[in-house]
């Protein structure tokens, strides 16, 4: 294991340390690593897009195979910098024109036959099928059966005849738009258990690194002495966690102090 | 007994930040084993992939980012590992910009470990840009949308690429995907077009959206978040004896998540508790 590598891990888990003191409170030492994220974040895009995009897209058709027709899109590139002209502003509008027509078109076709067709063929069940297959209720595959199918069926009927205003919702429509009601939380609920274990998983990687079982437990070494990975790690974030809740200490105090002063 | 609950509604929010770090923490640092079932979903996903032979070609398309590496990464890694062991042909690209930092590496390391050549077993085409229009264009030709690969060389020329142009070409589709441009925009506009043999790995954030498409047969396969990832390298590591296998970070992180949960819950019941019996108390 190299310096470099030595100073990433450092690295990492101070940045790591820093994000997570706004559970704290907003400090300086979150915005510095806020705004650090966000750099490297568009830097990296930016090289991407260069290399991915303007590199094997445009440049090299246009300056190395001369080829003409590039000219079009390099055309359109220009046009979309107008707008932050005054004088010129309108002519942006012809390459947002061909951007919000290529992509409505590309998302209409798509939401047709991906969602659309498919999506209402798959809500219409087949309840002998299912029954062959899982009988009324199989345990073993997630619930999946009669019952299932016919939960789903009339939970989508009751969830659209709740939006149906055209039509007084009078006792018996109350009824089944209470069904639509219930139906409609316990996807908010299913829907708000997937995004908290989303969620927790994403700590538990964060733990991972600042505990150092992110990597395997080699010797490393550190001038003339060899210490376990785990244990320089865990040195490590002990220590810079104490170098952050002292940093934030001090400069809250700062803070306070010349708001006294003032 | 009412006085607890009003002060643990009066709670300040960092005590309850602080008990969701112990209950990462002490999990993690004192293991135990929770088991754990393979769902019908994960179970497809892996018997689609067994049933692959040796030169099959798969199509990976790996649009995550560090933001959601510890759900996805461990099914990424799997995924390839499986792959290889298996002779597959991999050819992966990503939609996302911040991806290949992270996804190339990873490729390069387990390709590696089992001797795959590059450009004959397996190639990385890099990033690129257009969201659904890329999409689109990789349905009708993965040559013209990547002229070359992220190495520069000209992908109709590489070995790997032999027999292989449309991505209906390919015997599968998997989407690594954190989000948007990924799963959802490659059923909308290419899976139903092209009838393709699509799988997904996604985050647990996006597991709900996507469970309608596995319903609906529109995937083959689905695996949501980490539990999904710890459910596949369950199945992939089934008969490999514990001294060879990897470190699988989504196993060790199974049981970790259900303290987690459990925490979660216990904290939903006692505000539930708190809300109900000082609301009639106020009413009274």
């Amino acid at each position: 294991m190299d310096l470099l590598t030595i100073t990433g891990i450092w690295i990492s888990i101070f940045l790591t340390l820093a994000i997570l003191s706004f559970l704290y409170d907003d400090n300086p030492i979150y915005k510095f690593a806020e705004h650090l994220f966000m750099g490297v974040g568009i830097g990296i895009g930016t090289i991407e897009i260069y290399y991915g995009v303007f590199q094997p897209k445009l440049l090299r058709p246009l300056l190395e195979e001369h080829r003409l027709l590039s000219l079009f899109p390099l055309l359109l590139l220009v046009l979309l910098f107008a707008k932050v002209t005054r004088k010129h502003q309108d002519w942006a509008r012809i390459p947002i024109a061909f951007i919000v027509a290529a992509f409505a078109g590309v998302k209409l076709t798509g939401e047709a036959n991906g969602r659309l067709v498919e999506q209402v063929r798959a809500s219409m069940p087949d309840l002998q099928t299912l029954y062959e297959t899982n009988g009324w209720w199989d345990w073993d595959n997630g619930g999946a059966g009669v019952i299932s199918g016919l939960v789903l069926v009339l939970g989508l009927c009751a969830c659209l005849l709740h939006f149906y205003f055209s039509t007084p919702h009078n006792k018996p429509m109350r009824a089944i738009s209470r069904i639509g009601i219930l139906t409609l939380m316990l996807s908010f609920g299913a829907s708000f258990g997937f995004t908290v274990m989303g969620r927790i998983s994403l700590a538990i990687g964060r733990a991972e690194a600042l505990l150092g079982l992110d990597q395997p437990n080699s010797l490393i070494k550190l001038g003339s002495m060899e210490v376990h990975r785990m244990t320089a790690t865990r040195w490590t974030t002990v220590g810079t966690m104490l170098l952050v809740i002292l940093s934030i200490a001090w400069l809250k105090r700062r803070a306070a102090n010349s708001a006294e002063a003032d | 007994m009412l006085d607890l609950l009003l002060r643990f509604q009066a709670m300040d929010r960092r005590w309850v930040f602080l008990g969701m770090a112990i209950s990462i923490v002490v999990p993690m640092l004192l293991p135990f084993n929770l088991p754990f079932k393979v769902d019908g979903r994960v179970q497809d996903l892996y018997d689609r992939v067994e049933a692959l032979e040796a030169g099959d070609a798969v199509y990976i398309s790996a649009d995550f980012d560090p933001g959601s590496r510890p759900e996805l990464e461990p099914f990424f890694r799997t995924h390839l590992h499986h792959l290889f062991r298996k002779d597959v042909r991999v050819v992966m690209g990503t939609l996302w910009p911040t991806a290949p930092p992270l996804v190339k590496p990873i490729l390069e390391e387990i390709a590696g470990e089992y001797d795959k050549e590059y450009g004959r077993d397996w190639t990385f085409l890099g990033y690129i840009d257009g969201r659904e229009l890329a999409i689109k264009s990789l349905g009708q030709s993965v040559r013209k949308t990547y002229p070359l690969d992220d190495r520069g060389n000209k992908t109709a020329d590489l070995p790997v690429m032999l027999g292989l142009d449309a991505i209906r070409d390919f015997d599968i589709l998997t989407s690594v995907s954190a989000g948007f441009p990924g799963t959802q925009a490659y059923v909308l506009q290419i899976q139903g077009q092209y009838n393709l043999e699509m799988a997904s790995a996604c985050t647990a954030v996006s597991a709900p959206d996507y469970i309608p498409y596995y319903q609906s047969g529109q995937l083959f396969g689905l695996s949501g978040g980490m539990p999904g990832s710890a459910q596949y390298e369950k199945l992939v590591y089934a008969d490999t004896p514990e001294e060879n296998r990897p470190r699988l970070a989504a196993t060790s992180g199974m049981n970790v998540l259900s303290v987690g949960h459990m925490y979660i819950i216990v904290l939903l019941f006692l505000g539930n508790l708190a809300f109900f019996l000082t609301r009639g108390g106020k009413e009274d």
